[in-house]
């Protein structure tokens, strides 16, 4: 899945946006990963991370959920993943999960340049790589910019345009704080990929009016 | 998605959450969903959470406030009676939650909602080889959706190419013919939130498909998210870079980079 590949935003957002997921391979080494993921995931909270999990759990916002006993059961799957905010934390849980060898696939979305310099100082050459090449087809058809930033912090598209909008206005209504409403935004997205923190930036900018949602499709 | 009339007290709080803007408040003032649109990711199924009141108690709340011109606002995370109901579906409705839900395994991959692992396993799997790139075209996202019909002119566009469509993914699954990109009739009328049509191509050949791409854009009614992927060089250098460049596109700052480290590593000697 091209999952974290679409993130819109320009480089100074993205620079605080970092996805680390471990991804098994189906008859390589799914089989019996159980522990590698427990042990991934437990060298990721140690960096804290902004948000975790895995489609098959759920992320660590959702209702009840104690990220302890959230990590004690996770089971073989087809991985996990693990949000951060710099490019700091991000070479430590790569030197970390070096040292720690757990033999399962391990990715970054981020900003590419700062992937590759934090494998060339962990002493890794990278193996593959992905870019996007942006919104092809029926742009009319795409939300503001701003909406559309927070949509594609869901690579899954949990997060929707409406409920987006409607987190704006609660927040311009002071109905919600930024942190609550990015919090509620978070829920939704299963797999734990989505970065509560730039969207809570991004609503706190829309409430003091720093950034104005233009009402208009990101082509104009 | 199914709505329980009985139950449902038109809060509309599902209205926001749908991704696919399927709810609506039916003329008795109860929600409704549009089925030709719902895509059953169940999104609001699994958001809101179900506060089991009783729908008697919370119309006859809502009478009083309304007779004394107070109104109620709900949580925006509750579906106050628990109306939401998720139907079970068959073929070939049930291929909508199959790519719309992350949390159904599909049947075909093995994999969580409409993924495939592409470059996130390539250190041990090569799917993709040296000289060689993976376009992921991946239809309906962001936010749109797309209908099978819309996802056939693309993947038979690219057919025309002689595409190489990857085998261990749901979309070439579903194909009559993968030397033409034709899908099934039976599915055709089917909306999936998205689907990605997932090809290996030669290096060199990657302008001849971007360009395809470029000509059947203009003719489906969604998005499209596109991405190409290849493995990188020694020097970590990324191959793909020079023939996207070369093909008039530009490359996004930010993409996914494999570290290499799962193992066994794949050879490239092996078949």
């Amino acid at each position: 899945m091209t999952n974290t590949l679409h993130r819109q935003g320009k480089a100074e957002n993205l620079k605080k946006d970092f996805i680390v997921f471990m991804t098994t391979a189906a008859g390589i080494n799914r089989e019996g990963s159980a522990s590698e993921i427990r042990k991934f995931m437990r060298i990721c909270q140690k960096y804290n991370p902004i948000n975790m999990g895995n489609v098959k759990s759920g992320n660590i916002y959702q209702d009840g959920v104690e990220v302890e006993e959230f990590i004690a059961n996770l089971g073989e799957g087809a991985g996990c993943t693990a949000v951060f905010a710099d490019l700091d934390t991000v070479q430590r849980v790569v030197e970390e999960l070096i040292q720690a060898d757990l033999g399962i696939s391990i990715n970054i979305s981020g900003l590419l340049d700062e992937v590759q310099e934090c494998c060339r100082k962990a002493g890794i050459t990278r193996h593959s790589a992905e870019h996007s090449l942006g919104f092809w087809g029926a742009r009319e058809r795409l939300p503001e910019r701003e909406t559309l930033e927070i949509n594609t912090l869901c690579g899954h598209g949990m997060v929707s345009f409406n409920l987006i909008r409607k987190m704006i206005e609660y927040v311009k209504l002071r109905r919600l704080t930024p942190k609550k409403a990015a919090l509620i935004m978070a829920k939704c997205c299963e797999c734990g990929a989505f970065n509560p923190a730039r969207a809570e930036k991004l609503l706190e900018k829309i409430k003091k009016g720093d950034v104005t949602p233009s009402g208009k499709p990101v082509e104009e | 998605m199914e709505i329980d009339k009985e139950k449902c007290v038109g809060c509309g709080n599902c209205h926001a959450v749908c991704t696919m803007g399927a709810i609506s408040l039916d003329e008795d003032g109860k929600s409704i969903v549009n089925q030709d649109q719902c895509v059953e990711c169940s999104v609001c199924y699994r958001f809101l959470k179900d506060e089991r009141y009783w729908p008697w108690m919370v119309r006859a709340i809502r009478r009083v406030l309304s007779v004394c011109h107070l109104g109620y606002l709900a949580d925006v995370d509750v579906c106050p009676t628990g109306a939401l109901t998720p139907p079970v579906l068959e073929w070939p409705r049930s291929l909508r939650g199959m790519f719309s839900d992350p949390t159904i395994v599909h049947p075909g991959t093995g994999i969580y909602g409409r993924g495939t692992e592409e470059i996130k396993s390539n250190d041990v799997t090569g799917r993709l080889r040296k000289g060689e790139a993976g376009l992921v075209v991946e239809m309906g996202r962001p936010g749109i959706g797309a209908f099978l019909w819309d996802i056939e002119k693309v993947a038979m566009a690219l057919a025309r190419l002689n595409a190489d469509f990857e085998a261990k993914n749901p979309v070439t699954q579903l194909m009559a013919d993968t030397r033409t990109g034709k899908i099934k009739d039976a599915v055709l009328n089917e909306k999936v939130l998205s689907a990605i049509i997932e090809i290996k191509v030669k290096l060199d050949r990657i302008p001849d498909f971007l360009q395809a791409l470029a000509q059947i854009q203009k003719e489906v009614d969604t998005v499209i998210s596109v991405g190409v992927a290849s493995r990188c060089l020694p020097d970590g250098s990324i191959p793909h870079e020079e023939w996207v460049r070369k093909a008039g596109y530009t490359l996004s700052l930010n993409g996914k980079t494999n570290l290499g480290l799962g193992r066994p590593l794949f050879k490239e000697t092996e078949k």
